[in-house]
Order: structure tokens, then sequence, then C-alpha cells
């Protein structure tokens, strides 16, 4: 019997941060989007916005377009930093496709 | 949390493991169709349950991404059963790239790693997307399983330093849907030293020339296996062109002409005689007929030469947006004889690059009726935005953002244009270990016999 020996090629991950935590409820709680304006999120973002405005009448739901829009702008450290200056509770990012 | 396409979740997780978070995110997902104009939207609404679920009963169900340096084992009844049972698991686990793999035994990966400085243990940094930690020893286990030898580990850790650097691009271009690969181009004495091809057949497989193919095809597999970038799952490139080996090779310095600069030298400003590498990306790889037919002067076959390749750049694809201030439209490789040539006749590598650049400008009809003035509009550099009110428009924001190589067979016929898809353009030195004289000496036995 040979036995061959050799290494995973996949290496090791770090995880230096921890996932945000989740909100309790949506009740009551400010909510905005990150838009990369592809892939028909000029409709799905207002729609999903327009249902949690009906379905959680005291939450407050930033314009799609509060933050910088565009796959060249979303992900960079100043719409990190306007996003956290925001105050908001939670974002929902779209659309990744 | 995010509204992700469902083929995207693989694209997804290497994201988020990126950022330094467990490999997982809330999402919600839905077919392609949904993305595409004019599509039914209605299910955004049908399934919103989801995307209140995600904001507040989500959690984390994938593991953490493993140990460093895993080893895993197989057994065969003869080696040759245990080599294809390797190489079985190596495809179940999706580490390889189809074509057979030599296992990355410790004593291989020690073989290979004498060939640096650099302890096995040295980060280079992360892979993007996915966010692996590449160390000098992935690089060596990479370099095993691809039928390398340790004097061609300088080269891909180079390579590899350069590729992790931001400014490269390579965080984006590794999951995006344009199908770019890495182009490295050597400069100095290592080239010939490690059999890297400069001439005849220089993009392509050569037995007389191993290192490129070697070097390429582990740099490919630290793409999908450190960072992520399978197919269809962590990378969105739709055809994936020239991924088995990506393009390495050497710049044919021993024709460069009186006067022209080694690219290492003129791009990245490394002293003449630096052994360096230059990693650039594209995305499309086609061979441009230069020379002319009948009974041309020098000067005419010269200059129609120009204007073919010209011509054929001026083409509104677009693919030079992501380079257009700093990086790089294309590679254009010319054999040293028509460097040579073209010397004699007047031209310089700046006359050629300004040619190209003021005769690649596309008519802003052309562009408009191609909507790529959209494509500039939204472009992340001001620069490039800015480029939309020109006409004709430049493919690129400056001449000096044409790379032009020396490097191809001795034959006057053809160029090859590598149609750049390149934010930067980023120069590395390499450096080798002490046991590198041996090591070339080992290599020239092995590999001829002598």
């Amino acid at each position: 019997m040979t036995t061959l020996e050799f290494y995973d090629p996949c290496g090791r991950l770090e995880v230096r941060q921890p996932h945000a935590p989740r909100l309790d409820t949506l009740a009551g709680k400010r909510l905005g989007f990150v838009s990369n304006e592809q892939w028909q999120a000029f409709r799905m973002l207002p729609l999903l916005k327009a249902l949690l405005e009906r379905d959680f009448a005291d939450i407050e739901v930033l314009p799609i377009s509060a933050f910088p829009q565009g796959n060249a702008l979303i992900g960079n450290e100043e719409t990190a930093a306007e996003v956290k200056r925001s105050g908001v509770d939670a974002v929902i990012i779209g659309n990744a496709a | 949390m995010t509204l992700t396409r469902a083929d995207f979740v693989g694209v997804m997780r290497n994201a988020v493991s990126g950022l330094g978070l467990a490999p997982d995110a809330a999402m919600v997902t839905f077919p392609i169709e949904m993305f595409l104009p004019g599509s039914d939207i209605a299910p955004v609404e049908a399934r919103k349950q989801e995307f209140y679920d995600g904001l507040t009963r989500w959690s984390l169900v994938q593991a953490n991404g493993g140990a460093a340096s895993a080893m895993v084992s197989v057994q065969g009844a003869t080696f040759e059963d245990a080599l294809a049972r390797a190489n079985h698991m190596v495809l179940a686990n999706q580490w390889g790239d189809g074509l057979p793999v030599w296992p990355a035994t410790r004593a291989r990966v020690d073989w290979i790693l004498q060939g640096t400085p650099l302890p096995r243990e040295h980060v280079l940094g992360t892979f993007p997307p996915r966010g692996g930690v590449a160390t000098v020893e992935l690089c060596a286990i990479a370099l095993v399983m691809a039928g390398g030898r340790p004097e061609y580990l300088p080269v891909l850790v180079a390579a590899v330093d350069a590729f992790l650097t931001p400014e490269s691009g390579s965080e984006q271009l590794q999951a995006a849907s344009g199908s770019a690969f890495p182009v490295v181009i050597v400069n100095g004495p290592i080239g010939p030293q490690i059999r890297l091809n400069s001439g005849f057949g220089c993009l392509g497989p050569d037995p007389q020339h191993p290192a490129g193919a070697s070097i390429g095809r582990a740099l490919r597999l630290m793409q999908q296996n450190v960072g992520g970038a399978l197919p269809g799952v962590g990378t969105m490139a739709n055809y994936g062109g020239l991924r088995y080996t990506n393009v390495v090779f050497s710049e044919d310095e021993g024709n460069l002409p009186a006067g022209w600069t080694p690219h290492g030298t003129e791009r990245h400003g490394f002293p003449p005689g630096t052994s360096s590498i230059s990693l650039a990306f594209a995305n499309g790889a086609t061979n441009i007929r230069r020379r002319g037919a009948k009974k041309e002067t020098p000067e005419e076959d010269a200059l129609q030469g120009m204007h073919r390749m010209a011509d054929f750049m001026r083409v509104p694809n677009l693919a030079g947006l992501a380079g257009y201030e700093r990086g790089t439209p294309g590679i254009l490789m010319i054999p040293g004889v028509v460097a040579e040539t073209m010397t004699r006749l007047g031209w310089t590598k700046r006359s050629m690059r300004e040619f190209l650049w003021g005769h690649s400008r596309i008519p802003a009809e052309d562009l408009r009726r191609a909507g790529g003035h959209a494509w500039i509009e939204i472009d992340a550099s001001a620069v490039t935005r800015a480029s939309a009110a020109l006409d004709p428009w430049p493919i690129t924001a400056k001449a000096d953002n044409f790379i032009l190589i020396v490097a191809g067979g001795g034959h006057p016929t053809n160029s090859y244009w590598l149609q750049g898809y390149s934010p930067g353009v980023v120069g590395r030195e390499i450096r080798v270990s002490s046991h590198f004289p041996r090591l070339l000496a080992e290599a020239e036995q092995d590999l001829t016999g002598r």
C-alpha cells in the first residue's frame, strides 16, 4: 500500500471582525439602501422600500439615493463612513448579480 | 444584508470573507431572470419576509476557513493508483484545473522553497476576493501542483506580491465577469536563466521553455484556491480565456534596438539588468498581421503595419476603461526584427506609442451608437469621466499607458495585442535565494540531460 500525503492548497482565512448583530425588530428602526444601480436595482429597491414602510409603520427608510450609488462608489471607505455617520440601524445592499 | 442572484452566492461569500468576516452573509437570492430588463419583480414582494428575517434573525452557519498548512492523504495499491486517487481528490475538492497535478507533498514543497530567500510562513497579503492568507508556502504548494521547479518560485512570489497590491485591480477583476487574466512580463537575467520564453511561441506551451506555463498555472491555481475564483461560483468570468496558464513570458532584451529600454526600466524604474516582473491584466489576445504583402517600400510597410495595429485598437468595446487613467489599454508585442527595422526607419518607442494613441481614437458618433458614453460617465475616475467630452475619444488617457514589448519569434509578419483590462500595472523586483546557482545547474541537468 502506498500513502501520498500532500497539502491542502487553500490556506487559511483570518476572521478579523464579527458580523453586525441582527436587529430585535424593524419597528422604529432607521434603514438605508446601498445600491449599485445595476441589475434592476432601480426597480427592486424602491419596491422593497415601499414594502418596509407599509409593513412597519414607524420605520424610517432613507431614500435609495441617500448614499453614493454605483459599483465604483459603494465599496469604498468614504461610502462606508457616510453610512455609519447617517445613523442607520441596518442597510440592504443590492443588486449583486 | 444583500439582494443577490442565486448563482452569485459564492461571489458574495468570497467578498464577505475578503473583508475579514466569517464567509457567509444574509442574502435573499433570485434567479438571473429577475435581474434583466423588463423582468417581473413580484417575487420581491412575495418573499419580503426573507428580507425582514435577514435583518432580524439571520445567524452564521458556515464554519471558519480552516487551518494553515492542512495535510490530506490518499492510499493506493501502487504509486500510480495513489497518484490517480490524489488527482481525484484534487478535483473533488475543486482544487485543480482539470489537468493532472503533482500532489504537493512535503518533500516536493520543501524542494521548491529553496528558490526563495523568504521564509515559508512569510505573508504576501490576502488573496481577493475570498481573503485567503497568501504565504510563500502556498506559492510553493501551487507551483508543485503546476509541475514547477524551485528556480521558478521567485518569479511566482513577485507576481503574487504584485497581484495582491490594490493598485493591480485584482480585487475586482478576480470576481468580475470580464474574463481578465494576469499577464506577467519578466525582465532581467532571470528570464533566460530559468528558461522563460521570449521568442517563438512565447505565449504557448513549449518543452524548451517550460517555466511560463508552470508559473502561470500556479498563479491561476492560487487565484482559485486561495482567492476563491472558482468559475461560476467565485468568479463570474463568462469565458475565462487563457486561464490554464495565464500569460508569463520574458521580454526579448537581447533584441532590443539601440535606445530602447527594457519594459521594467521604462515603466517601473528598475535599473537595467534588474530581474523584475510587471503585472497587468488583459482579457483578449489577438494576432495582428503587420507585414505588407506586395511591393511596399520599407517606410510603407512600417506605416501600414502601424495603421493596421491602431485600427484594430479603435473599437468601442471599452475594455480599456478599467485602466484608462493609470493602467493600460493593452500590451502590444512586436518581434525584435520589427523593432529593429522600425528604429532604422526613424521610429522610436515613444513615436510608436504616440501614433497608436492618436490613431486608435474613436469618433464620438461611433462611441455614441455603441452606448459607450454611458459606461464612461459612470466610471470611478474623474479623468475617465471627463474624457467623454472628447471627439474623437482616445482609448486611454495618455500614450504612455500603452505597453510596447519586444517579444515573439524573429519573423516580421505578425504582432500580438493583449487587450488590456487593467486598472494598474504593478512592478516588483525578483529576489532569489543563495541556492540559485546550484538550482540553475540542477535544472540544466534535469531538463537537458547534460
